[in-house]
């Protein structure tokens, strides 16, 4: 596939024409991670584990879009904030879809109108005012949490979601999950319109060199702050699909996947510098995470053990992957 | 006495071969100068020599036995110092703090910091008195860093010392000041390696040459007994027999229009009302002393600059250049002083380099039409003459020229009525150089593009322009013309001051 | 010979220059933060009142000392909040309520797990380089698991004496005249003079530059001989023993360890940093601004509880002062960096 730009990047592993042998590698420790889940658990490697794997794994896929656009346009950009946007988003339209599909127009604008908002007060502060995005964003999730806080603490939240997004979100066509179709069709969209289109192009560049796309003529703090509005606004409407997969929205809907999205992201190669990203490569993360995640739980470890199990694996690829030490 | 004998050095970095027969030597007392293009492995030698990087193959033998550093700091024990190009101070630290940085005097567990400070100061005086060394590091102009960096390598007292490009960004005052010190320095028995690719700084201060090309030592030179040949030298250097005859530029007198009039440009404190005009077709150059605002004035006609107040017309269009883009869609475009920071998408390909500002343009479709692109770049290519393998590879492993060729050539397919080049040849290699001129001159006499040329090398000033402009702290005092562009009038006029002071409020800070 | 040196022309006066840097300006907002609080609380100054205060600000001062730390030397932590609950949880998972023995081996394991925390975080950071940011992240949640596991819900046990470590007064072995110093010098103030005296010796030797010098630009230190992973991954050690001092209080006061109680600190210590002037970008800034950083916070939350906002409201308030804090704190700094040196564009 011929893209607009290729990449170099340093670090022992990362060569441009390596990039297939680390897909590669993706899919084979997907592979062993099954192998292995089925010494523990007999029926680990079934084809139903497989599918359920699959369809977890599309919504941190999903969620990683969202922190994929916004690392892709640099300044070490990091969206904390897609969980509860997602949940407020959930949270906010449940009783307007009230289990119809009527409504379903007015809670997608809800949902943009959200995302949107929530995603130029990120972009605005991180690209214009120059605050970290880390702490911008994690910022931005408490205040969203105490939104909901604050709206959840005088009634309960009722709703339920659309039979449309139910059948997107949790149901499957034959075997394979809707979601998992959905997201194929996200990634041939993004794929295209970040390789392949003019704006995609800018956004890797003002991701890779700020000052050079300024002097070229590019409105850098817009584009950066496009970025942010897209991962909000993407970030709400997964949260429509998350309600529709749980058929209720509950307080702390979003959060389990901001780590696991940004985890996917940084294994998927994408820098955390900016000025790249595959999305192959990051949907091949969030399925080995899933399945990483799968195999701690057929293990019992329970709560404790999934972090834990979680965050050593984590650091692991992070030091095999993304290590910089001084070569010599 | 020989006090380094490095033979057969191989380096390669991932795919790239740095070094395949790196042969260098230094005596103790002597200067010994290191010559090559971009890319030839000088650098590389140096930082091998220094522990920076350790050889893949080959042997260093420094002052009596074979060395195998691991890191620089055994070799600064050694008594080996390097200097380097991009500097090796930390911002926000004062001088004195980084000239004794990583070798700190204590008295027990604690820091000695009046004895540091003594030390310091006394190296200082000596380079540049003047120098506060309380001063933090981050205010200091480029010039007064090299020299900082130059005090904190001589303040272990090496034996071998390495300068890597030391004189990039001083003064000609300062340049010579150096030479002194380092005179004095080999007098005491310590052994230089000077790098420069100003070809008469080495031939004025060197005892020998040694010249580097593609990876390999092609000549070691005595410069007292084999003479002082710059052809020849040059012949080394680029691997061409032939003279390398500079396409002498002949200065012609301009009477056009004006097509740019500036007036009352300013900007804070770093441009102060500066007003000039730029005939169509001429080449005017900018010069003076190095951070008198040249930069700057390249900068804010390329639109940097949100707040600049002053009136610029283009054409007889009044242009109100608070951002990049305004100057790009008026064709006034600017090719960037320091490429890897400001020109360079360093880890993407070349094809998306030159083809970035076309993005942007607005009556191009949404999905970049790849055929025409793609045929645009090969002929950019061919045009600059960019020595690279393919459109794909990275620029970041292209050497300095051609990386230099890149960011002139994203402009190539643009109708550009004005070219502003910020010190374009600045550590770009003798055949590159050559080859972007030519294709700058050629543009300005068939296409009557109009150019101005900010040069640090006051020769290229001399070579390329119709008129000289001299800048002084942000003001504009002198413009040259026809047969008074010498470099020594240049000098001359970069240093004349009292035309142009305010009076009192200038004594505060002389 | 002429020098070409030459001072800014905008060089600020004296006075004002120190006006003008971040770091003192925070001291001027202190002021103003003490000043309205005053003003809200009538019994501000008095005694218990004063403890009272000391001992809820504490903790956050303590971390904001370890994370201040980090910062400096270039990098960030942001899995101190679950390591702070970690240690909680190790301690009272090791005490025995019946053996006051016990209490000092807990110690003493958990120093040795600060110190592992640390390193963990230090060497990745450090010495890989990966970037601080998801390497705190992603260890925060190993520690959180670790900590689920020794303590899935909150309790355990611990010693009498351990609450030394919250007030002299409650420990009945002491001596009367060692008790009586709590009602002016809490435990918690005594290990912040502790962390402070610490701080001052590794200033006045190598260290603490090297720290400085790392978080200013690592190449340049490491060139100049400095072994950077070492200086950095010492910069997450002393973070962790800080962290770990305030752990101590935690248990000393509430004679539990709980695995998620310590989540909402993280975001706080930092914007207590940012507000005490000390960089993100690292390589300016001391301790003692973060204590005048995590001052000012807990001096805005405290006033924000004086004027009357629902509980349910503390959340979105919380996230919506850090951005004030660090929005404003950046703009000020972005002024004044721009008032002291060349101008640059954006």
């Amino acid at each position: 596939m011929m893209s607009l730009f290729s990449l170099d990047r340093g670090g022992w592993l990362f060569k441009v024409y390596d990039r297939n042998k680390k897909l590669l590698a993706a899919v084979a420790a997907i592979a062993l991670i099954f192998v292995a889940g089925q010494f523990v658990v007999s029926s680990f490697l079934s084809l139903n584990q497989v599918l359920i794997t699959l369809k977890l794994a599309s919504f941190i896929a999903l969620f990683s879009l969202c922190q994929m656009i916004v690392m892709a346009a640099g300044g070490a950009g990091l969206d904390l904030s897609v969980g509860y946007a997602a949940t407020i988003t959930a949270v906010f339209t449940a009783s307007v879809m009230n289990g119809q599909n009527s409504n379903l127009w007015l809670a997608v604008l809800i949902a943009l109108g959200i995302g949107l908002a929530v995603g130029f007060c990120n972009g605005f502060l991180s690209a214009y005012l120059k605050l970290p995005s880390l702490v911008v964003t994690l910022a931005m999730s408490q205040i969203l949490q105490g939104i909901i806080n604050v709206y959840t603490a005088g009634a309960l939240i009722t709703g339920k979601p659309s039979p449309v997004l139910q059948i997107l979100a949790a149901k499957s066509t034959g075997i394979f999950p809707n979601v998992v179709f959905l997201l194929v069709g996200v990634a041939i969209v993004v794929m295209v319109l970040l390789y392949r289109t003019r704006w995609g192009a800018t956004l890797f560049g003002v991701g890779e060199n700020e000052t050079a796309a300024f002097l070229s003529g590019v409105n850098t703090r817009r584009v950066r702050t496009i970025a942010f509005m897209l991962s909000g606004t993407f970030a709400s409407l997964i949260g429509l699909l998350l309600i529709g997969n749980m058929g209720v929205a509950f307080k702390d809907m979003g959060s389990d996947y901001v780590l696991p999205s940004i985890a996917a992201a940084v294994v998927g190669g994408v820098s955390l510098q900016g000025g790249d990203g595959n999305y192959v490569g990051v949907i091949l993360g969030a399925v080995l995470l899933q399945a990483l995640l799968n195999l701690l739980v057929a293990l019992g470890w329970g709560d404790a053990g999934k972090w834990v199990g979680f965050g050593v694996v984590l650091y692991a690829l992070l030091a095999a992957y993304v290590s910089n030490r001084r070569g010599r | 006495m020989k006090i380094l004998e490095a033979r057969g050095i191989r380096k390669r970095f991932g795919g790239v071969v740095a070094l395949s027969d790196g042969n260098l030597g230094a005596q103790e007392g002597r200067i010994t100068g290191l010559l090559g293009a971009n890319g030839s492995g000088k650098s590389t030698m140096s930082k091998i020599i220094a522990g920076v990087y350790s050889a893949d193959a080959g042997e260093v033998w420094y002052n009596g036995r074979v060395v195998h550093y691991g890191n620089p700091h055994e070799a600064r024990a050694d008594g080996i110092a390097m200097v380097y190009q991009n500097l090796s101070l930390v911002p926000n630290l004062t001088v004195w703090q980084n000239i004794v940085l990583g070798a700190e005097e204590k008295t027990g567990p604690f820091l000695n910091n009046r004895q540091a400070r003594e030390h310091a100061r006394a190296i200082v005086d000596d380079l540049l008195p003047g120098l506060d060394v309380e001063r933090i590091v981050d205010g200091l102009s480029p010039g007064e860093m090299q020299i900082a960096e130059i005090a904190k390598a001589i303040s272990k007292r090496p034996r071998l010392l390495i300068l890597d490009e030391p004189t990039a960004a001083l003064e000609l005052a300062q340049v010579k000041s150096l030479f002194l010190h380092m005179r004095r320095l080999a007098g005491q028995g310590i052994a230089i390696v000077f790098t420069s690719h100003r070809l008469w700084e080495v031939m004025e201060i060197c005892d020998d040459t040694v010249v580097f090309r593609n990876g390999q030592t092609v000549a070691t030179l005595d410069l007292e007994k084999d003479g002082r040949d710059p052809a020849k030298i040059i012949g080394y250097i680029t691997g061409e027999t032939a003279r390398v005859a500079q396409a002498a530029y002949h200065r012609r007198e301009n009477r056009n229009a004006a097509i740019l009039r500036v007036t009352n440009l300013a900007q804070g404190t770093l441009l102060r009302e500066i007003s000039f005009a730029l005939k169509k077709g001429e080449i005017l150059g900018i010069g003076g002393l190095a951070g008198q605002g040249q930069r700057e004035l390249m900068l804010a006609l390329a639109g940097f600059y949100p707040d600049i107040t002053g009136h610029v017309e283009l054409d007889g269009r009044r242009l109100r250049l608070t951002s990049p883009a305004e100057a790009v869609r008026n064709s006034m475009l600017l090719v960037p002083g320091d490429r890897e920071s400001e020109g360079l998408f360093l880890r993407h390909s070349l094809f998306s380099n030159i083809v970035f500002p076309k993005l942007g343009v607005r009556h191009y479709p949404l999905l970049t039409p790849f055929g025409k692109f793609r045929e645009e770049c090969r002929r950019t290519v061919d045009t600059l003459s960019i020595r690279t393998t393919g459109l794909d590879v990275p620029v970041r492993t292209l050497s300095g020229g051609n990386q230099q060729k890149v960011v002139v050539g994203k402009w190539l397919s643009f109708d550009t009525r004005v070219l502003l080049l910020s010190d374009p040849a600045k550590g770009v290699d003798v055949g590159a150089k050559r080859d972007l001129y030519d294709y700058i001159t050629r543009r300005v006499r068939e296409d009557g593009m109009s150019v101005i040329l900010y040069a640090s090398d006051n020769q290229e000033l001399v070579d390329y322009c119709d008129r000289v402009m001299i800048m002084y702290e942000g003001r504009v005092v002198a413009i040259l013309e026809g047969e008074s562009i010498t470099t020594d009038k240049i000098i001359e006029s970069s240093m004349r001051v009292d035309s142009v002071r305010e009076g009192a409020g200038d004594a505060a800070h002389h | 010979m002429q020098p070409t040196t030459r001072k800014p022309r905008w060089a600020l006066s004296g006075v004002a220059r120190l006006v003008v840097r971040p770091e003192y300006s925070s001291l001027l907002i202190l002021v103003v933060m003490v000043a309205v609080a005053t003003l809200l609380q009538r019994n501000f100054w008095s005694g218990p009142s004063l403890l009272l205060t000391i001992d809820a600000f504490g903790p956050l001062i303590l971390l904001t000392m370890g994370q201040a730390v980090v910062l400096v030397a270039g990098t960030l932590d942001l899995s101190c909040g679950t390591a702070l609950s970690l240690y909680t949880c190790i301690l009272t998972f090791v005490m025995r309520t019946n053996q006051p023995a016990s209490g000092v081996l807990a110690i003493l394991i958990t120093l040795a797990a600060a110190v592992m925390v640390g390193i963990v975080n230090g060497f990745a950071a450090g010495y890989l380089r990966v970037s601080p940011v998801v390497v705190t992240f992603a260890t925060s949640f190993l520690w959180l698991g670790i900590a689920l596991f020794l303590r899935p819900t909150p309790g355990g046990q611990s010693v009498g004496w351990f609450n030394a470590f919250y007030d002299f007064r409650n420990v009945s072995g002491l001596p009367a005249a060692i008790r009586s110093v709590s009602s002016f010098l809490p435990p918690v103030l005594i290990l912040i003079l502790l962390g402070c005296v610490f701080w001052y010796a590794l200033s006045r030797g190598p260290m603490g530059r090297y720290l400085c010098a790392v978080g200013g630009n690592e190449e340049s230190a490491y060139r100049s001989g400095i072994n950077t992973a070492r200086v950095q991954i010492s910069a997450y050690v002393i973070n962790s023993v800080f962290v770990f001092l305030a752990a101590l209080f935690f248990v000393g006061q509430n004679q539990s360890g709980d695995a998620r109680f310590g989540d909402p600190f993280t975001l706080r210590t930092i914007a207590a940093a940012v507000v005490g002037g000390i960089a993100l970008t690292g390589g300016r800034g001391s301790i003692y601004f973060a204590i005048v950083g995590a001052l000012i916070i807990e001096l805005v939350n405290k006033i924000i509880f004086f004027a009357n906002i629902p509980y349910a409201y503390g959340t979105l308030v919380a996230g919506a002062i850090v951005i004030i804090a660090i929005g404003g704190s950046q703009l000020y700094s972005g002024y004044s960096r721009r008032a002291m040196t060349r101008g640059r564009a954006p």
